[in-house]
């Protein structure tokens, strides 16, 4: 089964997501700021990262996205946000936001398991 | 002639003349000087300002010719006649284009003297009539002169720019602070200036110019110049009509609101942090209760209460937010009721520190205290005093390592009761040591993980501070500790 690295400072939202994969069966592994996630995504290579967008600045996630694109890493990047409905600001994926997918918090098993599916599907077809 | 006497002068060498017209001519209800020879005449006549005045050509001195010019040259208004015995067409001439309203040939009748006067006097009122009005209306262009020109000056002093453009799209008149608000080195008069805007303006612009029928609304919009560092400006475009009511240009006037919007990005920056600090616990609050009502999961009863325990501790989290956050709220607003009383520090030290006691004890820290003894009374409200120090004290105790110390001491200097709150805990770097009195601004490192904030703690005591017209100093060194001192004014 493939093993999802999970990088969120907020360690509730790391445990909830855990939880949920764990029961699909998915490996976890998990940081709770931008440069463990980092060591850990080059460590471990997982095959797909949960990327929450706001860790210590605003901009943590979207910096760390576009450093692991940077350095190579092309696996899916599925990226949690938070207040992108609240403010009206809708995020959408591209050059700056070098993400695949996004899942708005609170997250939802169902939405979160879906997601994941969907992008380790993908991964899958484009390798092949 | 019934009140007003009209003045003669008769400048002439003869004297029975002289004198035989001036009883004549009193008899008619003039007044009447003489001159018995030109520089008599020269002097009276410049002098006075004669209706009238009759001259002889030929006087012994000076020339009668002379005379006229002389007293033309001063007073343009008084009618001049010249007289002479040796009348010729050339002296006529010559005499009417030296000034002199008209000719009479000695010897003259009374009559004829009368109805020469008569014809002159009329044309005195003609000629000062004539200079009355050129006066007024000098006045006026005067009047209207100066008023312009205050109306210029008031223009340039107004710190918004002010354009105005024709229909054509023509600057007709711009004052100085326009080139400054549009960024722009020069402007010139009749310029077409639509291509020299900044497009949103030059669009609103376009719009009023070409409408068929004049728009009697004006149009707003706001613009980024960019050029010269961050400027804002608001331009308002009105239609200007002429006096009949047709369409004349716009004038468009350019205001700086950089003020203003850079207080708007600071609100919404605020409303996007508080949304984001509010939404954070709700959302890990969501996400357990999600996993346990869901039936797909199973979740076990000890994670179950695990989670609740988690929930719970979070809500408890946003709840201390909610009420920080309406803390300040009511500080900004100012409608925070004071009570001011008068407070003694050490008492309150001592009672936050009573407050605080399970927490201390728990942690194994050491409590050190130097406290002078009768420090003078402070005035301020009470619960805003302890705020300050229950928020310092249990950070002291949260960011403290187990088995620390802290160490209180309080003194006077000056004016100020300085006291100072030193802990042995995780400290601070030096960049997290100028963000720490920011509203939501948490030191986030592996030290701080695990320790609950609302990140509004510091914030409300520095404004608590400043509110007294005291102060808040941070020394810090990392994983070494940090003091924190509050300098609060005494009681004059």
């Amino acid at each position: 089964m493939a093993l999802i690295a999970i990088i969120d400072d907020d360690p509730d939202i790391i445990e909830a997501s855990t939880l949920v994969l764990k029961s699909k069966g998915y490996d976890i592994i998990s940081a709770g700021d931008p440069e463990e996630g980092y060591r850990i995504v080059s460590e471990n290579k997982p095959q797909l990262i949960i990327l929450d967008v706001m860790m210590d600045e605003p901009d943590d996630g979207f910096f760390l996205a576009q450093k692991f694109r940077r350095d190579g890493f092309n696996i899916p990047i599925l990226m949690y946000t938070s207040v992108s409905k609240t403010i009206g600001f809708e995020y959408g994926s591209g050059e700056m936001v070098p993400v695949d997918d996004f899942v708005e918090k609170p997250i939802s098993p169902d939405q979160l398991v879906e997601k994941v599916e969907a992008l380790l599907q993908k991964e899958i077809k484009r390798s092949e | 002639m019934n009140t007003y006497k009209p003045r003669i002068l008769i400048v002439d060498d003869e004297r029975g003349l002289r004198e035989g017209s001036k009883r004549l001519l009193e008899g008619e209800g003039y007044l009447v000087d003489t001159a018995e020879n030109g520089t008599e005449g020269i002097s009276l006549g410049v002098k006075n300002d004669y209706d009238i005045a009759v001259i002889d050509l030929k006087m012994p001195d000076i020339e009668g010719l002379e005379v006229l010019q002389e007293i033309k040259k001063q007073r343009p208004n008084t009618i001049c006649f010249i007289a002479t015995a040796f009348a010729s067409y050339e002296t006529a001439v010559e005499s009417t284009r030296l000034g002199a309203f008209s000719y009479i040939p000695k010897p003259f009748t009374p009559e004829e003297l009368f109805h020469q006067l008569k014809q002159g006097y009329k044309q005195r009122t003609l000629l000062l009539e004539a200079e009355r009005l050129k006066k007024e209306r000098e006045e006026t262009l005067l009047e209207v002169a100066h008023e312009q020109s205050r109306l210029k000056t008031i223009i340039e002093s107004i710190s918004s720019g002010v354009l105005l453009v024709n229909r054509e799209g023509e600057v007709v008149y711009f004052n100085h602070s326009t080139l400054q608000k549009l960024s722009i080195d020069n402007l010139e008069i009749g310029e077409y200036i639509l291509d020299k805007l900044p497009t949103q303006i030059s669009e609103i612009l376009n719009q009023l110019l070409n409408s068929d029928n004049i728009m009697h609304k004006a149009k707003t919009t706001q613009v980024e110049i960019m050029p010269k560092g961050q400027l804002f400006i608001e331009a308002t475009c009105s239609p200007v009509p002429h006096p009949d009511g047709s369409f004349a240009g716009v004038v468009i006037v350019l205001k700086n609101i950089t003020g203003f919007k850079q207080v708007e990005q600071i609100k919404n920056q605020f409303v996007s942090m508080v949304a984001h600090e509010l939404k954070t616990p709700i959302a890990a609050v969501l996400g357990y209760l999600k996993l346990i009502l869901d039936e797909n999961i199973a979740v076990s009863y000890e994670q179950q209460q695990e989670f609740l325990g988690r929930s719970h501790i979070r809500l408890q989290g946003l709840l201390d937010l909610v009420n920080d956050l309406l803390d300040i709220s009511r500080m900004e607003l100012k409608t925070k009721q004071r009570e001011i009383e008068v407070i003694n520090i050490s008492e309150v030290i001592e009672s936050t520190l009573q407050f605080l006691e399970f927490e201390i004890k728990k942690k194994g820290i050491v409590l050190v205290k130097d406290i002078k003894d009768q420090l003078p009374l402070l005035s301020a409200d009470q619960n805003e005093i302890n705020r300050v120090f229950i928020n310092l004290i249990s950070n002291a105790i949260k960011y403290n390592r187990d088995k620390g110390s802290i160490t209180i001491t309080c003194r006077l200097k000056g004016n100020y009761i300085i006291t100072a709150i030193s802990d042995t805990g995780i400290g601070l770097k030096p960049e997290e040591k100028s963000k720490l009195f920011q509203e939501f601004y948490r030191a986030k490192n592996k030290n701080t993980r695990g320790i609950s904030g609302t990140g509004l703690g510091l914030s409300i005591v520095s404004r608590i501070v400043e509110c007294y017209h005291g102060k808040i100093d941070v020394e810090s060194e990392y994983e070494k500790g940090s003091t924190f001192t509050v300098y609060l004014p005494i009681n004059k």
